[in-house]
């Protein structure tokens, strides 16, 4: 289990804060491999508090779908796990097919990356909006003005004749507000977007977030957003989360995490992205590749790509340590102590 | 081989492709001088990829003409078409799709040069090994099969053996955009450097507007199938002149983004886009 490191505690929010809509404590992940388990997730704790964006942010093989699929229950087949994922008092992890139906049903929805991937191909629109209010009981034709109501929501021009039509004659665009309209009709308050917007055009994505941004400020729900691309975590959540290697490594409010990254994993992301502002300068590029837990050395498990990495970073993975308002597992975080 | 050294590489006029009643490319223009990189940006739908794959000739213009080295690319003899491959290669976004599965890299690289020069066997070999040195793989990956790589290994495959033949120009078609942030960065770097050790030329199709300023010294904006801004990369990004341009800059997030201003004069560009002679 790992600790705060004592001299620099981890303050929880003083804030006589609501319960939170999600809370992942300590969430181990493995699954069955040729060769005995392989360790997937190590030790992920994460909140997110009613009305707020939280950002998950990392690179292949860092976990960050896992740990977010974690909380709608859906874990692979031989996933063994320890700690604790609660969605709105539910511990996910030891809840049964019957309480994870009702949940999904009530309280926590997501949103995938591809949209022609989500919606079957070959029913209407409507059919693929009602199914969940019709399985929930409510009667036809309820169900459908609800469906009416939430594609006018989302903003199809004409929602009446969109129940009518097929996935094929949406744009991606569309179709991604089309699935967002699904997820909300179960009234969630925990929504959960796994790089909802990584198959879109650049100025369509811009649509679909404010998309979600308005929804999410007007019903006041819990919104994880996943993400490979740090400007669009700082540009959409409150706090982001920043993951390697199935750890989480740093966790900071947006700005601060732009501002001044605590962790150098993070600072690296930073400086290997291609930017468009300030003078044109050589990318730096983080030698290796990313890499996932089971892969990891010992110790902490960015050490072998760290430009700052020193003896003491193979002894033990490093504790959490408070730097301003972030948050980083790494024994000497902030730019301040780099050479 | 080279022949004049000012004479542009690439000279692209009055491309026209129709696919039945769509127009996907329309009247574009651009020239390419020897040792530079352009950028084409673009989002789905304006004629970015088909252009790429009209000046490699993997599609045949519907009108204009493509000039490599002052000669006419797109005509029909097969002596005429190797000849032009041996001086354009293209990467694609996805290089899995084009390596056979059942070579190996290094077998992969060794094939083009057996088809376009006369090497022993011998010589093959220390070039193969020449070139996977250049683009950062190792003897162990050169042996691999494709899929036993990365995505940025295969890419880096893909790019030692478009190399090989040493063309005059490189088309890379969204070559990064399927690559995590950290290998982007090392196939980008690995592109500037490939470029400042020969006089190769890149055409370089993104969408990403960050890794089209990594890579290029002027760029042309397409949308709908029309060229609407051309000019040097930074001028375009710092002084965007066509409103478009200007949306594909504010489309870019970033802390204290406003994605809901966005979409307005997203609409709003659509909707001038319905009446044309309005745009600027």
């Amino acid at each position: 289990m790992r600790t705060v490191h004592s001299d620099a505690p981890v303050v929880r929010s003083t804030d006589p804060a609501p319960a939170p809509v999600l809370s992942v404590e300590g969430l181990t992940l493995s699954v069955r491999g040729a060769a005995g388990p392989v360790p997937l997730l190590a030790d992920v704790s994460l909140t997110v508090a009613q009305g707020e964006t939280v950002g998950l942010v990392g690179e292949s093989g860092s976990g960050k779908s896992l740990t977010v699929r974690s909380a709608m229950g859906m874990l692979p087949s031989t996933a063994t796990t320890s700690g604790r994922v609660v969605v709105r008092g539910t511990d996910v992890l030891r809840a049964g097919g019957q309480a994870l139906r009702d949940l999904r049903r009530s309280a926590v929805s997501m949103v995938f990356q591809d949209p022609r991937a989500a919606v079957n191909p070959v029913r209407r629109i409507g059919d693929y909006l009602t199914e969940g209010l019709r399985a929930a009981g409510t009667p036809r034709g309820q169900a459908r003005a609800e469906a009416v109501a939430l594609l006018e929501k989302v903003g199809l021009r004409d929602p009446e004749k969109a129940m009518r039509q097929h996935p094929y004659e949406f744009s991606g665009g569309m179709l991604q507000r089309v699935v967002i309209a699904g997820a909300l009709s179960v009234r969630p308050s925990l929504l959960l977007a796994d790089e909802p917007t990584t198959a879109l055009d650049v100025t369509t994505q811009a649509e679909v977030v404010a998309l979600l941004k308005d929804l999410q400020a007007e019903r006041g729900m819990g919104l994880v957003f996943v993400t490979h691309d740090l400007g669009l975590a700082a540009a959409v959540c409150d706090r982001v989360y920043v993951m390697y290697a199935g750890r989480i490594v740093e966790q900071a409010p947006s700005a601060e995490l732009f501002r001044a990254p605590a962790h150098p994993y993070t600072a690296a992301l930073l400086e290997a992205h291609p930017s468009l502002h300030g003078p044109r300068r050589q990318l730096r590029a983080i030698g290796g590749r990313p890499l996932a837990l089971a892969e990891a050395p010992s110790g902490c498990s960015f050490r072998d790509r760290c430009p700052q990495a020193v003896d003491a970073c193979t002894e033990g993975v490093p504790a959490l340590r408070r730097h301003g308002d972030s948050v980083a597992a790494c024994i000497r975080p902030g730019r301040e102590n780099w050479t | 081989m080279s022949p004049s050294a000012a004479a542009p590489v690439l000279e692209v006029t009055g491309l026209c492709k129709r696919f039945g009643t769509l127009t996907a490319v329309d009247d574009v223009d651009f020239t390419l001088e020897r040792g530079a990189s352009l950028g084409i940006v673009g989002e789905s739908g304006s004629g970015k990829t088909t252009t790429a794959r009209i000046l490699v000739g993997l599609e045949r213009a519907t009108a204009g003409e493509v000039r490599l080295d002052g000669e006419l690319v797109g005509t029909s003899s097969r002596r005429q078409r190797v000849a032009q491959a041996r001086r354009i290669q293209m990467i694609f976004q996805d290089p899995y799709q084009s390596f056979d599965p059942r070579l190996t890299v290094e077998e992969a690289i060794a094939e083009p040069l057996r088809l376009h020069f006369r090497l022993s066997a011998e010589a093959r070999r220390r070039r193969v090994a020449e070139l996977c040195d250049q683009v950062g793989l190792s003897e162990r990956n050169a042996r691999a099969l494709p899929r036993q790589l990365s995505g940025g290994q295969r890419q880096r495959a893909a790019i030692a053996r478009a190399l090989g033949i040493e063309p005059a120009v490189l088309v890379l078609d969204e070559a990064v955009a399927a690559l995590d942030v950290s290998i982007q960065a090392q196939v980008l770097t690995l592109l500037d450097q490939i470029r400042r050790d020969t006089d190769i030329s890149y055409v370089f199709v993104s969408h990403d507007l960050g890794v089209v300023r990594a890579v290029t010294d002027t760029a042309v904006v397409m949308r709908l199938g029309r060229v609407v801004e051309r000019g040097p990369t930074e001028d375009l990004l710092r002084s965007p002149q066509h409103p478009y341009t200007r949306l594909l800059l504010d489309s870019v997030p970033e802390p204290g983004w406003d994605p809901a201003a966005v979409a307005r004069s997203n609409r709003a560009l659509a909707a001038a886009a319905d009446a044309p002679g309005d745009l600027a």
